[in-house]
């Protein structure tokens, strides 16, 4: 019973300490921002690869889920690798600056602390953001056998990117506190906007 | 040696974590009876502040370590009082 209580403890200590070092380097702000914009590319790439393969005459689940797999993997490398360098350069910079106007060694201070946290919390949303609303969008195909039909695979797991993309544009809307429903359609539109220009494409014999 | 009753620092520290956060933080430490913060001048990323605390018996190694682990550094101590009674400055001929 103790040792739950002082377990309970250590937990409620951390989260605190979590909570304190996300205010004090603005993590939540930046996390937000990054996860908005990377799973909308997240969502338009695979857009892209569900029309391409559409369009290319691609009827097996399998290739597609392929492409659509090794592309998000490969957002989800971007996103970590470059946001973790940048996030990290910006971080120093900014530490270095505030030692320079403290004359402190600021690293092992809660600021360090705080500033080491936020590289590693923003490279991981801006990482997993586009890799993880990319899966999203291509479960209809990873389901492929049980639908049956590859095309209505393909028309579900577009169905699944408009909506993603209309959920992304109300969370948008949220944060703004304006109108949900228009943010949403603002992004809907990029969505359907990419699925015309695919078919005009297609229709130009490119 | 003598407990510790009046720690007066001057302390040049970044805004964040912010004078309310510091004050509770050191009102928190064992011994303190109470704590003042003051702003002696702003900048844009720091800001000199003004440390007053009283208590029955303070750790002036704990303060400094709470100053500190929050980006803070005393650049002096201003005033200290000890013992069993708390003396004020007293003003001379010579002031």
């Amino acid at each position: 019973m103790e040792g739950h209580r002082d377990g309970m403890g250590l937990l409620a200590q951390g989260v605190n300490h979590l909570r304190e070092y996300s205010r004090i380097a603005g993590v939540a702000e930046i996390a937000r921002r990054y996860f908005a914009m990377n799973a909308f590319d997240g969502v338009l790439t695979t857009i892209g690869i569900l029309m391409g393969s559409y369009i290319g005459g691609v009827r097996d689940a399998r290739s597609v889920i392929h492409i659509g797999v090794a592309t998000s993997i490969s957002m989800g490398v971007s996103g970590l690798w470059g946001a973790y360098l940048t996030e990290a350069a910006e971080r120093q910079r900014e530490l270095v600056e505030l030692e320079r106007l403290s004359f402190t060694d600021q690293r092992k201070t809660k600021i360090g602390r705080a500033s080491r946290l936020a590289v590693v919390i923003v490279a991981l949303v801006d990482g997993l953001a586009p890799c993880l609303a990319a899966l999203v969008v291509l479960v209809p195909l990873f389901v492929a056998s049980l639908i049956g039909n590859i095309l209505v695979s393909y028309a579900l797991s577009l169905v699944v990117a408009l909506i993603g993309l209309f959920g992304l544009g109300m969370f948008l809307g949220h944060i703004s506190g304006r109108s949900l429903i228009g943010y949403g359609l603002r992004t809907l539109v990029a969505g359907l906007v990419s699925i015309a220009l695919s078919f005009l494409l297609d229709r130009a014999g490119i | 040696m003598g407990n510790l009753r009046r720690l007066v620092l001057d302390v040049l520290k970044p805004l964040d974590p912010g004078v309310v956060t510091l004050v509770q933080l050191l009102a928190d430490l064992e011994g303190v009876d109470g704590v003042n913060i003051s702003l002696s001048e702003i900048d844009r990323r720091v800001e000199n502040v003004k440390i007053t605390i009283e208590g029955r018996s303070l750790s002036y190694e704990m303060i400094k370590g709470i100053v500190e682990e929050n980006g803070g550094a005393i650049h002096s101590v201003d005033e200290v009082a000890a013992g069993n009674l708390l003396i004020e400055d007293v003003a001379t001929t010579q002031d």
